[in-house]
């Protein structure tokens, strides 16, 4: 081997480890430009020409796009021109002022690069194509491995990316349902719906008809007026209630500018917008379960204040067997009786029906007691008594409410019964040659009409072995499946002939029986209550 | 809500801070990753990420913070995310960030865990 053999193999070789060792900076470079300008250092370190420019024609272009255009001090200058096009094989060309080496890229791409020189690079012309086509070679296995690690990690973001958006669309299908009722679930459904889509910006339009009721944009304050310049846009609506909500995404970015959505924005779109339907719809149904929660709760303190109101237990009067029953038909009714000793030894009856049920006929009830006791307390005529009531309950009921009542005191030694009819239905009075007295004299409903009514009074005595039955509409009127009335079935008066030797529990406790034979399995429509009073010496 | 993308910058030794507010989307990450890279030939070898005022990131914005931990990982660099909302911690977690990034609660935390880990400085 003479020395120029040696000295031109030492050369490749020396070459070759070159190469060798640039290669694990070459295939970490994260980009093409970052590629080009390692290239072009292993170049300048091979050959030290006075500058290296390389360029590159990604497929399908006809355009070169310069990845190193020479170094400073060269000033980068006009490149001599090449017309070659590239082919696989790598084509070196000599130029006048250096060389050009052309190549097509695995992948259809193309590259070119210039080492401008003012001298021959080594003397060795042939070493020297070698050479350039082994960094032909190079760059191309190293391109080829940037553009496989470039591909590999797109599919892993895109894998992550899908699994994000799987994981978001859950997490805000939670959150939204977890939101405080001040809080907008459209606001967070469109900021996630933006960041999914990777869109520029969205809103969400809350319509009533044609007036808008509400505006979220995203990012807030971006410019999506109409006329707002939009290359891209998606929409999804629904309608809830009386309003509609339109959900808008525009501008889907990319990295090299703005696209068009795909199938899947249109998917997690929808799927977002369903979301806050249903926790609009959610809410709705929570704050009605709430309200009737609250109701509920409402009706038990007013069933526990009624509860108080009627008597637990009636007064042992002397000389006569009394009785008393009151089945509400809601847990709140509006029925009221009572049984009450007075200071002078006589004894209040009282029965009342306030039209309605529910809390607001409990608290008309509890006026009524309340009234009522005071009124008695004070002593003056009964008359006098039931129009002052019928004046403090016309105020303090609404239009719709009224009570019928029925007031009567007894007095115990004589049997005297002086009584008032409100509007209510007559009371019985069982005489002891089995016939039935009504008694019913009196006037209007309590709290009907404003004016001071004059109300009449009437007087009767109850004799050993008669007594009075006050009852409210509740038993006549007791329904079966058919809709018959109790009372035409067995009318109250000859139900009341026909047992009158009982005792007033037994009356009371077989009247009841009677009822729910009657009825049946059929609703119980309204309260039932009655008070029987029967003088036993 | 987030607001127009905003960021501010603060260079403590060899450590860039950079705090955002608003959506980080393209605008948003080429701004981020333009502000590294103008302090990455300044001899910036950790980039503390105060994402604070930031609730939505997309995966464009994310592609070019993906960019800035490659280039840091050529350096030996750290990217250090700080004050993360819940979700945005998440989507960083799903993404697989913080296997080649760290987050800490606060920037001062941020500094302190680059400041043992030895190159991270206190300006005084």
């Amino acid at each position: 081997m003479t020395m120029l053999q040696e000295t031109t193999q030492d050369l490749l070789c020396a070459r070759i480890a070159m190469l060798q060792k640039a290669t694990h900076a070459l295939t970490r470079a994260l980009t093409l430009k970052d590629f080009g300008a390692q290239f072009a250092g292993v170049v300048q370190e091979m050959f030290s020409p006075v500058d290296v420019h390389v360029l590159f024609r990604p497929e399908g272009s006809v355009w070169w796009q310069p990845l190193m255009s020479g170094n400073a001090e060269s000033g980068g200058g006009a490149l001599p021109p090449v017309t070659d096009e590239p082919t696989p094989e790598c084509v070196v060309r000599e130029l006048p002022s250096g060389v050009a080496v052309s190549q097509r890229l695995s992948d259809g791409a193309a590259f070119r690069f210039y080492c401008i020189r003012d001298s021959a690079m080594t003397g060795d012309a042939d070493l020297d194509v070698i050479t350039l086509r082994l960094l032909a070679y190079f760059f191309d296995t190293s391109y080829h491995e940037l553009q496989t690690r470039k591909k590999r990690k797109e599919l892993v973001f895109s894998l992550n990316h899908r699994l994000l958006q799987l994981n978001s669309l859950i997490d805000t299908g939670i959150e939204v349902t977890k939101l405080e009722a001040r809080e907008s679930p459209q606001r967070l459904a469109l900021e996630r719906a933006a960041a999914l889509t990777n869109a520029s910006a969205g809103r969400v339009r809350v319509l009533r008809g044609d007036l808008l009721r509400e505006e979220v944009c995203f990012p807030e304050g971006a410019n999506v007026a109409p006329g707002w310049v939009t290359k891209s846009r998606i929409e999804a609506e629904f309608v809830f209630g009386e309003e509609t909500y339109q959900f808008e995404l525009y501008n889907k970015e990319s990295r090299d500018g703005v696209e068009q959505f795909d199938a899947t924005d249109h998917l997690l779109l929808d799927a977002l917008v369903r979301q806050v339907h249903a926790s609009l719809e959610n809410r709705y149904l929570h704050t009605q379960a709430l309200e009737k929660q609250r109701l509920e709760q409402d009706l038990l303190v007013a069933a526990s204040i009624q509860e108080k109101i009627l008597p637990a237990k009636l007064p042992d009067i002397p000389g006569y067997d009394i009785a008393g029953i009151n089945i509400p038909s809601k847990s709140v009714g509006g029925d009221y009786y009572d049984c009450i000793p007075l200071a002078d030894g006589r004894c209040a009856l009282i029965m009342a029906d306030v039209a309605g049920k529910g809390i607001p006929a409990a608290l008309l009830v509890s006026s009524l007691h309340a009234y009522l006791r005071a009124y008695l307390e004070s002593g003056i005529p009964l008359v006098d008594l039931v129009r002052r009531l019928n004046q403090v309950i016309y105020t303090a009921s609404t239009d719709d409410k009224f009570i019928t009542a029925f007031v009567a005191i007894l007095t115990p030694e004589t049997g005297t019964i002086e009584s008032v009819s409100a509007g209510h239905n007559p009371v019985y009075c069982m005489r002891a040659d089995g016939t039935v007295q009504e008694l019913n004299a009196g006037g209007i409903a309590l709290g009907m009409l404003e004016m001071d009514f004059p109300y009449q009074g009437e007087i009767t005595v109850i004799d050993k072995g008669e007594g009075v039955l006050l009852y409210t509409d509740g038993i006549p009127e007791a329904a079966d499946a058919t809709m018959e009335l109790y009372e035409s079935h067995v009318p109250l008066k000859e139900f009341l002939l026909q047992h009158r030797h009982l005792s007033a529990r037994q009356f009371i406790a077989g009247l009841i029986h009677d009822i729910r034979s009657f009825t049946g399995n059929a609703p119980q429509n309204d309260d039932i209550t009655a008070l029987y009073v029967v003088r036993s010496r | 809500m987030d607001q127009q993308f905003t960021l501010t910058k603060e260079v403590r030794g060899e450590c860039l801070i950079v705090t955002t507010s608003g959506y980080i989307n393209n605008v948003g990450g080429e701004a981020i990753a333009s502000e590294c890279g103008a302090h990455f030939a300044n001899g910036i070898q950790d980039v503390i990420l105060n994402l604070e005022y930031s609730k939505v990131v997309n995966s464009i914005g994310m592609s070019y913070i993906i960019e800035i931990i490659e280039r840091l990982q050529e350096t030996g660099g750290t990217l250090v995310f700080t004050n993360l909302d819940a979700a945005v911690e998440k989507m960083l977690s799903i993404m697989g960030l913080f296997k080649y990034a760290r987050k800490e609660a606060t920037v001062a935390d941020a500094l302190s865990a680059l400041g043992r880990k030895g190159v991270g400085h206190e300006s005084r």
